[in-house]
């Protein structure tokens, strides 16, 4: 664990992260304004001294927005991959223990579901299921759970094989015993850090979602919605556009320090 | 390498393009409410819609409403589109060469920039050269498409800047200079994205290849470090690049998606959100299809690649 | 060409001549936790055409020693104090272009893993070549004809074929070959020679010996070899350097390190090499004892084949991990199983351990077995099986102290209450701490996870014992000590013992009986005291020639 803090990427992920929690914790409470509210008197203005991130075409605090924001954005992220985190490894757990012919079927399921690429997929659900967050988390889930399940599936794998796990079954341990006290423990590292990874695809996807129309809807204060709204916008003020996607690319860049970090924590052979 | 090999992993292909086809064919007729209201709208009456429905085929077991669609896909029927009045095989074929030249000059760019980069990256490591790919990379690979898209758009194309068209399509065989004022935008969007994963993975790649046995061999018999490079670690370093490539080629499908709207490129992209927005069935299965078929093959065509380039790899 | 003698005049009187000189060299790493002192005031001489033998353990230094002398040292090595010449010439004050002449030319190295250290996707005859090209001034086309000369002289058969093969065509006896044509071809006035034969077959490795001594016969040539073997390095070298935490203890000709031995370190090693002559045996069952286990017609086949593959590659074979193998087990004998990687040997153990589906049938204790299914829990009790990577044998997760009631709890070997007794009586059995029942397994070395493992084992108080090859990961002097462990075990607790190996001595000193396998057959079962004989399989008496008993140790007393 000391390792971990001696690299520079997973003190910068960290100390994002902690940002970004406490945005989504917090940032509504400390809001200088209602994120609604207008101001006509100074629409489309670049940072000042009253509006510390500037103001869109309705003279709405940007920064308000963007604190109000951060739990639509962030907690869609979190909230979608760690759904697809639990179903991926049931399924993939599963498949990695039984073996044989079910394996078989389910891995020719997941690749066939896999070579559609996660946009696509993605877009065609939620098109099903129509437009709204929790439409577009749900579709989120069920597109990254093949992804989580192959992880988790192909972690299991090479637990499976190792020595000790061997021994128990040498030993006659049940079946629940080898998964629970020997397999799990020591396959859930590689799980955690792809999942952490994940959240920021999330965020990404979503706020793509947002941008068009098929996600978090009006009067949201997505990043994404945020910056699709302004869009007409963007030539006479730039910050409309700029302040809600550089804070996607924060908060996806978070996560993914951090999950790079975690990686190089749980498997220092790596090259970086 | 041996017929056998290459026959089975073109039916790995179909079995893949089958099992989506399946998927995409639930997936759209599952949709609330059927084909017939789509296309009728909210206010038809119960008998239009049922004679609509009969026209369709609509009511006959789902397994014989599949094997019908996919047999005709097979005989090169893709069905008329339900909005545009036109043959599905003709709308989707124009966009898939718009795509098609969009995707190729983002892929072209992103290979002849992206793998020397991170080949930098590693010879370099720790140094500040390494800092700033990394960096870019780091960056790159957490802005949306729609971001870095809004982004360059403010500064190349606004009032401001005004020096590149802020979308629209000329084709190459119409104007080539237009066509490249158009098409750098869109594919310096999608190029950036691609750029980042694809530098941070050869570099991690090669850097794990300069670490070798065999790398400490030849620099021990004495080999100059450049032929240590150009020799020994790049051979090594480039099937695993295309690996790479080969799997960020997914991210390019999905990314063209947002870019050609952002853009308004004519190419699939565009289309298949026209297609969602107004519920066109036949439109949305066929490119799907098409956009799965195309990363199938792709993948296949980089396992060749790497079978030609790494002698170990026999099948 | 390999008549040449060196860089040096060939009239010139030779003998005598200091090749390489280190003298008082020390070597830091900086680490995180502060400078580690990799070496410590070496000072070794190695003269015209002798071998030096630097023998240590892991961590000893040894390596970091030939990374010096190549100049090939990490960014946070240090180097303190000392020199290292090269006929006279200080290495250390060349520069970064004149150290890339001297690599490969005036010294070049053996690597230990043949697999790794040649590239991949290049052709063999070009990685020889390309050292010709670069240090003689060659042409590519007259390096790739004076590299087959040289394979030939290392003993390859077909050397026009094997120089246009790549790495992974070619076997690893052939690829080794090919690394020291590489290291002889430019004539060096010193070769260092790291372990180039422990990632080797026992036989392979032998012929590699014998290549090593008929090419330093021929061409006189001045060595440096690194191994951890001191049993080995008796038989080929002409002084012997002992290393042990970065300090040389002992340096003298090699009759003399093994005769009169000065540091108890060295004594200490030495007594670790097995010898056949020394039994550390418990005292062999009686004639009529009768069998606790039989095998009968064992086989284990690997590759189930599916329609779509048959189809596809009818050619590719089934391939047997153990055929047919009929196999008695005496009650409290400890029992010898001996083979190269491949043979079957490890198979065997999983089979007995009910972790392999198989044909045949097992009887223990009076049942019959056919299949791994029909494996139960009394069995599994009875049988208990300690692995080989004592890194992967514990589940990294668990303290010692759930390790080790896993079995007590899972047979109910004893109530609840006594578990904590238990485990201190298991760890003191193994001669470990009682406070290592609260450590995590990276908190141990490599020995005591081992004796961890096989506290683990006997906590079941099984009736048989598999052992599989654990000793092999572990240093000589370790090994030692657990294989005494293994056998005061067995003594004390009448446990019947199968001891899986490829250490032909060592199973000679702990075995009543040794089994050969060799491709998944059994070949030869013997008593070991007529390991010798006359009568014993061909392959046997090859193993036996390929590991000679250690020179210099015959005449050590018996315990």
């Amino acid at each position: 664990m000391s390792d971990f803090v001696r690299h520079p990427a997973g003190v910068a992920g960290a100390i994002l992260l902690t940002i970004i929690a406490l945005a989504v914790l917090f940032g509504p409470l400390v809001a200088p304004y209602d994120p609604q509210a207008f101001h006509t008197t100074v629409r489309l203005q670049g940072p000042s001294a009253d509006h510390w991130l500037g103001t869109d075409q309705f003279g709405r605090d940007l920064l308000s927005r963007i604190l109000f924001g951060a739990r639509s954005t962030i907690a869609f992220g979190v909230g979608a991959t760690m759904i697809s985190v639990i179903a991926g490894s049931l399924i993939g757990v599963t498949a990695g223990v039984v073996g044989g012919w079910i394996d078989s079927v389910i891995m020719r399921g997941l690749d066939g579901m896999l070579a559609v690429p996660d946009l696509l997929f993605v877009l065609l659900i939620v098109t099903m299921l129509g437009a709204g967050t929790g439409e577009a988390m749900l579709a989120v889930s069920i597109a990254f759970t093949p992804g989580m399940a192959r992880i988790s599936r192909s972690s299991v794998l090479s637990i499976r094989t190792r020595e000790y796990v061997l021994a128990a079954v040498a030993r006659g341990e049940s079946q629940r015993y080898i998964i629970l006290s020997e397999v799990i423990p020591n396959a859930i590292g590689p799980i955690i850090v792809e999942g952490t990874i994940r959240v920021s695809f999330a965020i990404m996807i979503g706020a793509t979602l947002g941008f068009l129309g098929m996600g978090a809807q009006p009067p949201s204060t997505e990043w994404g919605l945020m910056v699709s709204e302004a869009r007409q916008f963007m030539y006479r003020s730039p910050w409309v556009v700029a302040v809600p996607g550089l804070a996607i690319a924060v908060a996806a860049m978070g996560f993914n320090l951090f999950g790079d970090a975690l990686r190089d924590a749980f498997d220092p052979r790596r090259s970086r | 390498m041996s017929l056998g090999y290459l026959t089975r992993r073109l039916f790995s292909v179909l079995l893949v393009l089958v099992i989506v086809s399946f998927a995409v064919f639930a997936i759209t007729m599952i949709l609330p409410g059927n084909a017939a209201v789509m296309i009728l709208g909210e206010y038809a009456t119960e008998d239009q819609l049922l004679a609509l429905a009969e026209v369709l085929g609509l009511n006959r077991p789902w397994y014989i409403q599949y094997f019908e669609w996919a047999g005709n896909i097979l005989q090169a029927d893709w069905g008329m589109s339900l909005r545009l009045s036109l043959p599905v095989g003709e709308v989707v074929g124009d966009a898939f060469w718009n795509s098609a030249s969009l995707a190729v000059t983002a892929l072209g760019t992103v290979i002849i920039i992206a793998i020397p980069l991170g080949i930098l990256a590693a010879l370099y490591r720790g140094s500040k050269v390494d800092l700033g790919i990394g960096l870019f990379a780091y960056v790159g690979t957490a802005m949306p498409e729609f971001v870095t898209a809004t982004l360059l758009l403010v500064f190349l194309a606004g009032s401001a800047g005004g020096y590149l068209p802020a979308g629209g399509f000329i084709a190459p065989n119409e104007s080539f200079p237009g066509f490249v004022s158009h098409v750098i935008l869109p594919a310096g969007t999608l190029g950036l994205i691609l750029m980042a994963h694809i530098a941070r993975q050869v570099r991690s790649e090669m850097s794990d290849v300069l670490a070798s046995d065999y790398i400490r061999a030849a620099r021990l018999k004495g080999l100059r470090e450049r032929t240590v490079i150009r020799r020994h670690a790049l051979p090594n370093s480039l099937a695993p690049a295309v690996a790479v490539i080969s799997l960020d080629i997914g991210y390019l499908l999905g990314g063209i998606i947002v870019v050609e709207e952002i853009f308004a490129w004519p190419g699939l992209g565009r289309l298949l959100i026209y297609a969602l927005e107004n519920r066109d069935l036949p439109v949305i299965q066929a490119i799907t299809l098409l956009l799965a078929a195309v990363y199938a093959l792709s993948n296949l065509f980089s396992d060749l690649v790497i079978a030609a380039l790494d002698p170990r790899v026999r099948y | 060409m390999v008549e040449k003698l060196g860089n040096l005049p060939a009239e010139a009187s030779l003998d005598g001549l200091t090749v390489l000189a280190i003298r008082d060299y020390s070597l830091n790493y900086n680490t995180t936790s502060g400078p580690f002192e990799a070496l410590k005031s070496i000072n070794l001489e190695i003269n015209r055409g002798q071998t030096l033998g630097l023998v240590g353990e892991s961590g000893s230094g040894k390596t970091s020693l030939a990374w010096a002398i190549m100049r090939y040292l990490p960014d946070n090595a240090s180097e303190v104090s000392g020199s290292i010449s090269l006929l006279g010439e200080n290495l250390r004050s060349k520069s970064h272009q004149e150290i890339l002449e001297i690599r490969g030319r005036r010294i070049s190295m053996v690597f230990q893993d043949p697999s790794t250290s040649l590239n991949p996707v290049i052709r063999l005859g070009d990685q020889i070549a390309e050292v010709l090209v670069r240090h003689r001034g060659l042409t590519p086309k007259q390096a790739l004809t004076e590299g087959e000369a040289l394979l030939a002289t290392t003993g390859i058969t077909k050397p026009a074929e094997m120089m246009d093969r790549y790495p992974h065509q070619a076997s690893g006896g052939e690829k080794q070959r090919v690394v020291i044509a590489t290291a002889f071809a430019c004539n060096p006035e010193l070769i260092i020679f790291d372990e180039p034969t422990t990632a080797l077959d026992i036989i392979t490795a032998r012929q590699i010996l014998d290549l090593f001594d008929r090419l330093r016969e021929e061409t006189q040539v001045t060595a440096l070899y690194i191994s951890h073997d001191l049993g080995l390095v008796s038989r080929i070298a002409d002084d012997v350097a002992v290393i042990r935490s970065g300090l040389v203890v002992e340096e003298e000709l090699c009759d003399r390190v093994f005769s009169a031995p000065q540091h108890q370190y060295t004594r200490d090693l030495i007594a670790a090499v097995p010898h056949p002559n020394r039994r550390i045996a418990s005292p062999a069952p009686e004639e009529s004892a009768s069998d606790l286990l039989n095998m009968t017609g064992v086989s284990v086949r690997y590759g189930e084949t599916s329609i779509l593959t048959r189809i596809f590659q009818p050619d590719r074979e089934l391939t047997y991990g153990a055929c047919d193998v009929s196999l008695n087990v005496r009650l409290r004998e400890l029992l010898g199983v001996v083979g190269e990687s491949g043979s079957g040997k490890s198979t065997i153990a999983k089979v007995l351990a009910g972790l392999q589906d198989f044909d045949g049938s097992l009887r223990f204790n009076e049942r019959v077995f056919a299949t791994r299914k029909s494996i139960n829990t009394d069995y599994r009790r009875a049988v208990q099986i300690v692995f080989q990577n004592p890194d992967a044998s514990l589940n990294p997760r668990q303290k010692i102290r759930e390790i080790l009631s896993r079995p007590l709890k899972l047979y109910k070997i004893v109530p609840r209450s006594e578990i904590p007794q238990r485990i201190r009586d298991l760890l003191s059995k193994v001669l470990l701490p009682e406070e290592f029942a609260d450590r995590y397994p990276h908190q141990l070395s490599g020995g005591e996870k081992q004796r961890v493992a096989i506290a683990r084992a006997f906590a079941a108080e099984p009736e048989l014992v598999i052992c599989d090859e654990i000793t092999s990961s572990l240093d000589v002097s370790v090994q030692a000590s657990v294989a005494k462990l293994l056998v005061d075990l067995q003594r004390d607790t009448g446990t019947t013992c199968i001891f899986i190996t490829h250490d032909l001595n060592l199973i000679r000193q702990l075995a009543h009986r040794i089994a050969v396998m060799y491709r998944g057959s059994l070949v030869d079962l013997f008593e070991t005291n007529e390991a010798e004989n006359a009568e014993r399989h061909s392959y046997t008496r090859a193993l036996l020639d390929a590991v000679p008993v250690p020179a210099g140790t015959e005449s050590s007393p018996s315990p």
